[in-house]
């Protein structure tokens, strides 16, 4: 087995590993800053197998729907499994923009990375925002 | 003359995008070399954040079992950051490290003076081994 550091060696079962359990990521995440001017919430669902997630981002009057994309799953390490983060993308034509989410004590630390490919010569740029599960328990 | 942006959230309209300072901003706070806070990591044990002109890159020591592995010099993308309070900002690294068996995806930024790591590894073996997320902290040993 080859591995670039430690936490990449380990021992696996023989029998068959099965799916990563998605079910921590599944629902309606919305953002902790209401004055966002980024991603106001993200939708993980599952369709016919396939984990998806839907954007919803701030736009001037209303929130603008980046649509599905399909959703990369990862867990805490290599043995596990248990998803501990996603990882999606989605290309507009003029830009694209990666998401990788992590989960860490119940949110999903969310980091977008938005790079541009038309002539604005507007900067690649960086963005980390915190999202809580929509529970509607209290 | 005025260009029409297109966008798809208000922050790709940001003015900031477009200052030339908004690309290097306090980038001279990650160049160096950074010692993970966890002498017993079992993932990165070191970073070294080089400069060139523009360009950026990044090399890495990865924990082994009879030393450390080199993880070759790799050019990373500066991202502006929009994130943290004004006298906090920095520029961002994304770099992608490509080994055979699997790719390590990382994005690095400075917070309070710590450098902050997220890696996501996506193996393209048949090892059967799950894809896994790590986050792991660094400082400067000067």
């Amino acid at each position: 087995m080859e591995f670039a550091q430690v936490y990449d060696r380990v021992e696996i079962d023989e029998a068959p590993a099965g799916a990563i359990d998605h079910s921590g990521l599944i629902g309606t995440w919305i953002n902790s800053n209401p004055d966002t001017t980024g991603v106001a919430r993200f939708v993980v669902a599952e369709d016919d197998g396939q984990l998806r997630v839907r954007t919803y981002a701030i736009g001037p009057d209303n929130l603008i729907d980046w649509g599905l994309a399909d959703v990369t799953i990862f867990a805490s390490s290599p043995s596990s499994r248990v998803a501990a983060g996603f990882a999606c993308q989605y290309d507009f034509g003029f830009a694209e923009t990666l998401l990788q989410g992590m989960i860490l004590k119940g949110l999903v630390v969310l980091a977008q990375i938005h790079s541009f490919k038309d002539d604005s010569n507007r900067a690649s740029f960086f963005v980390r925002e915190y999202f809580a599960l929509e529970h509607g328990r209290f | 003359m005025s260009q029409t942006l297109e966008f798809k959230q208000n922050s790709h309209l940001d003015p900031a995008l477009t200052d030339p300072a908004t690309r290097t901003l306090n980038a001279d706070k990650l160049i160096g070399r950074w010692i993970n806070t966890n002498t017993k990591t079992q993932g990165i044990v070191e970073i070294v954040i080089q400069q060139e002109g523009e360009e950026f890159s990044v090399s890495a020591l990865g924990a082994g079992l009879n030393g450390p592995i080199a993880w070759s010099k790799t050019r990373a993308s500066v991202l502006a950051n929009l994130e943290e309070e004004a006298g906090q900002r920095a520029v961002a690294l994304a770099v992608t490290f490509n080994f055979d068996f699997m790719t390590a995806e990382t994005y690095l930024r400075i917070n309070k003076g710590v450098l902050v790591i997220v890696l996501f590894n996506t193996f393209r073996d048949d090892s059967r081994r799950s894809n896994y997320v790590t986050r792991e902290f660094f400082y400067r040993p000067e």
